[in-house]
């Protein structure tokens, strides 16, 4: 199941990465890309902290 | 031995998990994507995930601030309590009983949408067409959830999980296919650039769509019934908060942006954007993520026959976090003497405030007769034709709803700010980052940037809530001088302080609530903490 997490999270960062240099490869309209690009770091954001937390159960397994 | 337990006062007990705890905040804010979407479109037009980005980063604030508060006092009266504790007791009353505006707001908004939504595979139940069946089945459901609520929680945490979960991998899949399939940026930059509301207009867009991110209440309020609170509150809290803020903006955008699967035309033949039926469309506006979801390319098929469902579902449970959520605060409000004693009774089979759930159920009753007026009586609707911007009972409801967040969660930050300066001592196992150290009457603390930016975000959203909605402009106010005055009469009848606090030693309170809690460590580091602190107060003679 952890690897399955694991797996969604970084699906999740991959896919925020593609919306943030989606965006910025409009960044000729200026401002209106901002929703957009928040939207893509948001998504990494959220798998990274995901990662960090499945691999903080890992540690905690290997360890006990 | 017999007596003593005989006359033990029943506790709430223990029994939402972490998966629990994360579905009671989910069911509340993710549910608000399917009210707020529609509402914002019709208000914000092209700037909808402008609006939904302004009120995103305040909700990002309040969402962090609510994790440290809950992590650090997991007492169930989430921010009315937090607001005692930081400012006194008149307070944490208002702020409280905004937040039960909010909840029973909750309670009828979110009954009334499931309907909505429930309408687009059951014609019977437009409101429109049908508006007493419309009437009607809300009612229902808000009596019927008041029951279930009567019974107990263990079996809606249970119920709470699975529909999360199912509701997090169906928003994913629409999100999937809609910006695979039908995400074309070319209409996204359009209907910014041409659409661009009036300033109006965007405050008001803006307003509303704080409603899509109101609902962190419900995972303090669980924090007295979580186990490891200060464990489990932030780890849920974190992911809870950037889960919604991404769905608010992915919809945002999807639905500027999106190249309808089927074409959709006006009754003059002219072809629309996606977002353009939503203005002047109440029984649109209340379905927004359905409709959506069935112009979505391939998946739509599938999508349109059960998003509804789900969103009904859905948006029941986060009905139904209203009326747990206003219970609990009661709760909480009466055993701080800020509302009558008859608030924490404890029901003695189900071990849950009875009276409580009962009351606020009533006031939810009572909301929707005033929303479903217009509807129902063509007086009633000249009425708020003449004197409320013709406004119809989705937007009734909503304007109240952000009237009662904006409030208490000023106060929220308020709050918070207090409690870093006066008690310092309490062990934040989560702290909000980008702070400033000082010193304080003695004791090193850490002032809070983000909450500075947090009020300033949401006081602004409060003052266009207050401009730009004229019914929230005049219920909201109202209700929060019933509760002052109920207030105050309490107060005086129980011969306490009227504006002043009552005397409470929350040193030993805070050590009850870790010990209760069952953070024993944390425990053990406060009262370290206070001994110390103590020990440099003799020392210098204060």
């Amino acid at each position: 199941m952890l690897v399955v997490r694991g797996v969604i999270a970084a699906g999740t960062i991959v896919s925020g990465a593609i919306v943030l240099v989606e965006m910025l490869l409009r960044v000729y309209a200026g401002w209106a890309i901002l929703p957009g690009a928040v939207l893509g770091v948001a998504m990494i954001a959220l798998g990274i902290y995901r990662l960090r937390q499945i691999a903080a159960v890992f540690h905690a397994r290997k360890t006990t | 031995m017999a007596s003593k337990s005989s006359t033990a006062k029943p506790e709430l007990r223990r029994s939402v998990t972490p998966w629990g705890s994360f579905s009671w905040g989910y069911s509340d804010v993710g549910a608000d994507i399917f009210v707020g979407l529609g509402l914002v479109l019709a208000c914000a037009a092209g700037a909808t995930n402008v609006a939904f980005l302004f009120a995103g980063v305040v909700y990002v604030c309040i969402g962090l601030a609510y994790t440290e508060l809950a992590a650090t006092y997991p007492v169930a009266g989430g921010g009315q309590y937090f607001v005692m504790r930081g400012l006194g007791d008149f307070f944490g009353f208002i702020a409280g009983w905004a937040v039960l505006l909010d909840f029973t707001i909750d309670v009828t908004l979110f009954a009334w949408s499931s309907v909505d939504y429930t309408s687009q595979l059951l014609p019977a139940l437009v409101n429109s067409i049908h508006p007493w069946i419309h009437f009607i089945v809300v009612l229902g459901l808000v009596v019927g959830l008041a029951l279930l609520n009567v019974i107990g929680v263990r079996e809606s945490t249970a119920f709470n999980g699975v529909v999360s979960a199912l509701d997090v991998i169906s928003e994913t899949l629409i999100l999937c296919f809609g910006f695979l399939f039908a995400f074309a940026p070319h209409l996204l930059l359009h209907a910014m650039h041409f659409n661009w509301p009036t300033p109006y207009q965007l405050m008001l867009g803006t307003s509303l769509a704080i409603v899509s991110f109101v609902g962190l209440e419900s995972i303090s309020q669980a924090a007295q019934e979580t186990q490891r609170p200060a464990s489990i509150i932030p780890r849920t809290s974190v992911a809870l908060i950037l889960t919604i803020l991404i769905f608010a903006l992915a919809y945002s955008n999807l639905a500027l942006g999106l190249q309808p699967w089927h074409p959709i035309v006006d009754a003059a033949g002219h072809h629309l954007q996606f977002w353009q039926i939503f203005p002047h469309n109440a029984d649109n506006q209340g379905k927004a993520v359905a409709l959506l979801a069935a112009q979505i390319p391939y998946y739509g098929v599938f999508a349109a026959l059960y998003v509804p469902v789900l969103g009904a579902v859905l948006l029941l449970i986060s009905s139904n976090s209203g009326v747990f959520g206003s219970s609990r605060i009661a709760y909480a409000m009466s055993t701080s003497n800020l509302l009558p004693s008859i608030f924490q009774r404890v029901h003695a089979t189900f071990r849950t405030p009875a009276i409580s759930i009962v009351f606020f159920a009533a006031i939810a009753v009572v909301e929707l007769v005033f929303s479903a007026a217009p509807a129902l009586y063509p007086h009633a609707a000249a009425i708020y034709a003449r004197f409320f911007h013709n406004e119809n009972g989705l937007e009734f409801l909503a304007d109240l709803y952000a009237f009662g967040a904006a409030t208490s969660y000023s106060f929220v930050f308020l709050g918070l700010i207090a409690l870093r300066m006066t008690d310092p001592l309490s062990p934040r196992k989560f702290k909000i980052p980008f702070n400033v150290p000082m010193t304080f009457r003695g004791e090193r603390v850490d002032f809070p940037i983000v909450a500075v930016i947090g009020f300033i975000g949401i006081f602004s959203i409060l003052i266009f809530t207050l401009r730009t909605h004229p019914l929230g402009r005049i219920f909201g106010p109202t209700w929060l001088l019933l509760g002052i005055v109920l207030y105050l009469v309490y107060r005086r009848y129980r011969r306490l302080p009227l504006l002043r606090s009552q005397p409470r030693d929350w040193r030993a309170t805070q050590v009850d609530i870790l010990r209760r809690s069952g953070e024993l460590e944390l425990m053990d580091e406060y009262v370290a903490s206070v001994k110390a602190s103590d020990a440099r107060r003799a020392a210098r003679g204060t």
